[in-house]
């Protein structure tokens, strides 16, 4: 098991290498940059920004600064928009919003999902089970960037009960909008794999043999039938969890909630390449460590997968 | 003797003459689930409606009395009071924020939304399909390097493809096409690669083997027609995802360039504006993007009925 691991964290290192490396030259080679503009700086005044940000240097020079710095002393550069700040400024001050916002999205799409998808099974072909039907229809036809306008439309605008965006510090009522327009597509997704699993769970021969046994079906489904069928909804949730906590850019955009997701628009805008791959560093170390996470979980869960792991 | 007789009785007429009926109506995998997909009532409405949506944006134009990118100054600095749909005015569906014509937008639009998701979502699925194809054939080393090159680039954040492609070539309608189907080059490889695996140790293509055909065309002339439905599933779900992205990333302003439009851009365009109380700048963009959506979610949803194999 801590081999596995191991081997998986090594692998981690030459794929982001090769992440940042490609990102760097295809981002450096399009034309135009930061300091392009309709108006174009003298030629001295732009030698002298350039060589402010290192610029000057041949690419691969420049590349090896980068990379050097972040292994040192994790230093990701200074931005180029937006002045006097560094990347790991920006990062620390959106990462937390998008991280709190992210993390009540989760505990909705888990509280909510996973319930529903178990309710909709054991009452296969039921009232909650149409009603869940409708929900995974109602979100694929509703993503978010057109649920939030509704949801502002209906919460803000129609009955003045919360606001419509900003962030103020992470108070609730700023927090509950942004969580469900980014959660209810997943929370559909977590619901309708729940439900799948727990009905072909629920038809496997083992419960036939515990309500032979005559258990009380409270114990059959806690007990017995909810672990196995918890599986594949929690393989789902890895990569959906880093999709959460970096935020959609979509939702922090709309929302103008100041998480990275904004970042990384201006980022795209103003052609600020250290934040677009500072950001985008971030994002897959989350996400090679959060899938990591998964594979473990499952197998502590799973006896299979773990004899399969050592 | 008795092997001679019963070769008589395979050649003879009357035998064929006996099963000729059956073998006529025995219909291919394919002609059986084409069946299946027409007794589906949601899905050929959901056909009806998509195809309504696409004349709509062919046609569209022939019942407007504005263009796409005219301003209409009558209404101009009143768009609150005067822009909402009207008769008379021509506006069917009001104007926009700048005053031009809502109606002429959305159908713009929706000739925009619609033709990447049907340029670039099937290709993008058959570049994503081929490949899976083979890198599950031949495994080993090429199999790796795709699934490495797979997880990074799943890894980067698909806007910065926007952005730099966007820096090299503009923001037209091929452009943009082209950029989804290179961000979505993944979709459908891991999958057919799945099926490939599966598929390449049966006896069919051993046989193929022995019969000295080359790789190529063991792949595409007896591998492929076996995962095809995978395929035709696959694409009625890339379709509708290609169609949102699209309208993501010109939510986000790195969509396709003014005046020209999509229903992502008129979206974006009506949540801004919804506060000042003009909403069917949001409601008519928002009502052709759901009918879009919704009827090719049913469309894929009996696609998977009619092709999936669990359930013959």
């Amino acid at each position: 098991m801590l081999n596995y691991t191991l081997r998986r964290l090594l692998m981690v290192v030459p794929t982001l290498l090769i992440l940042v490396i490609f990102a760097f030259y295809l981002m450096r080679l399009a034309p135009g940059g930061p300091f392009t503009s309709e108006r174009p700086l003298p030629p001295a005044v732009m030698a002298n920004v350039l060589e402010r940000y290192g610029m000057d240097e041949p690419l691969h020079v420049q590349l090896w600064t980068y990379v050097s710095n972040i292994v040192c002393c994790f230093d990701f550069g200074p931005s180029f928009s937006q002045k006097d700040r560094s990347v790991n400024d920006v990062i620390a001050q959106g990462f937390p919003v998008t991280l709190t916002y992210g993390f009540w999205s989760a505990v909705f799409v888990l509280l909510l999902g996973v319930p529903l998808g178990i309710i909709a099974a054991l009452r296969h072909n039921g009232f909650w089970d149409y009603t869940m039907t409708g929900l995974a229809i109602f979100s694929q036809i509703f993503p978010n960037f057109v649920l939030a306008p509704l949801l502002v439309l209906l919460f803000t605008l129609s009955w003045g009960l919360l606001p419509g965006g900003g962030w103020n510090g992470g108070q609730w009522q700023y927090i509950v909008m942004p969580a469900i327009a980014l959660g209810t597509s997943y929370m559909a997704s977590v619901a309708r794999l729940t439900r799948g699993s727990m009905l072909e769970v629920l038809g496997s021969p083992y419960i036939r043999t515990a309500r032979a046994k005559g258990l009380p079906e409270r114990t059959i489904i806690l007990r017995h039938a909810l672990k196995p069928a918890l599986l594949p909804t929690l393989t789902y949730m890895g990569p959906v969890f880093v999709y959460m906590i970096t935020g959609s850019v979509f939702v922090d955009v709309f929302f103008s909630t100041g998480g990275i997701g904004q970042d990384f628009i201006n980022g795209a805008y103003s052609r600020d390449y250290a934040i677009l791959l500072g950001l985008a560093i971030l994002y897959a170390v989350l996400t090679f460590v959060l899938t990591l996470m998964v594979d473990l979980l499952y197998a502590w869960i799973d006896p299979k997968v773990r004899a399969g792991l050592s | 003797m008795i092997l001679s007789a019963a070769r008589r009785r395979l050649q003879s007429r009357a035998f064929a003459e006996e099963q000729a009926p059956e073998m006529v109506a025995s219909r291919s995998f394919w002609a059986d689930a084409g069946q299946r997909f027409m007794r589906n009532r949601m899905a050929i409405f959901s056909v009806g409606m998509l195809g309504l949506l696409i004349l709509f944006s062919i046609f569209g134009n022939l019942f407007s009395r504005w263009s796409f990118e005219e301003i209409d100054w009558n209404v101009l600095g009143r768009i609150k009071e005067d822009g909402g749909p009207s008769l008379e005015n021509g506006h069917w569906f009001g104007v926009d924020e700048l005053g031009r014509d809502l109606y002429a937008r959305v159908v713009q639009g929706t000739r925009t939304s619609l033709l990447v998701g049907f340029i670039a979502g099937p290709v993008s699925v058959l570049l994503g399909a081929t490949l899976g194809a083979l890198s599950g054939y031949y495994g080993g080393r090429f199999d790796r390097t795709v699934l490495g090159a797979y997880t990074i680039w799943l890894a980067i954040p698909y806007i910065i493809f926007f952005v730099v492609w966007q820096a090299f070539f503009g923001r037209s309608m091929s452009q943009m096409i082209m950029v989804i189907i290179l961000v979505n080059w993944t979709a459908g490889l891991l999958i057919v690669r799945g099926q490939v695996m599966m598929l390449k140790n049966r006896e069919f293509v051993d046989a193929a083997r022995m019969l000295g055909m080359s790789d190529t065309k063991i792949i595409f002339r007896h591998l492929a027609p076996n995962v095809l439905w995978v395929v035709v599933i696959y694409t009625s779900l890339v379709i509708p995802e290609v169609i949102m992205m699209e309208s993501l990333v010109s939510f986000l302003g790195v969509g396709i360039q003014e005046p020209n439009t999509s229903i992502g851009a008129l979206l974006s365009q009506g949540a801004s504006t919804m506060t000042f109380g003009t909403l069917w700048q949001l409601g008519f963009p928002a009502a052709i993007f759901v009918i879009a959506q919704v009827s090719l979610f049913y469309i894929g949803d009996g696609l998977r009925d009619a092709l999936d194999p669990k359930e013959r």
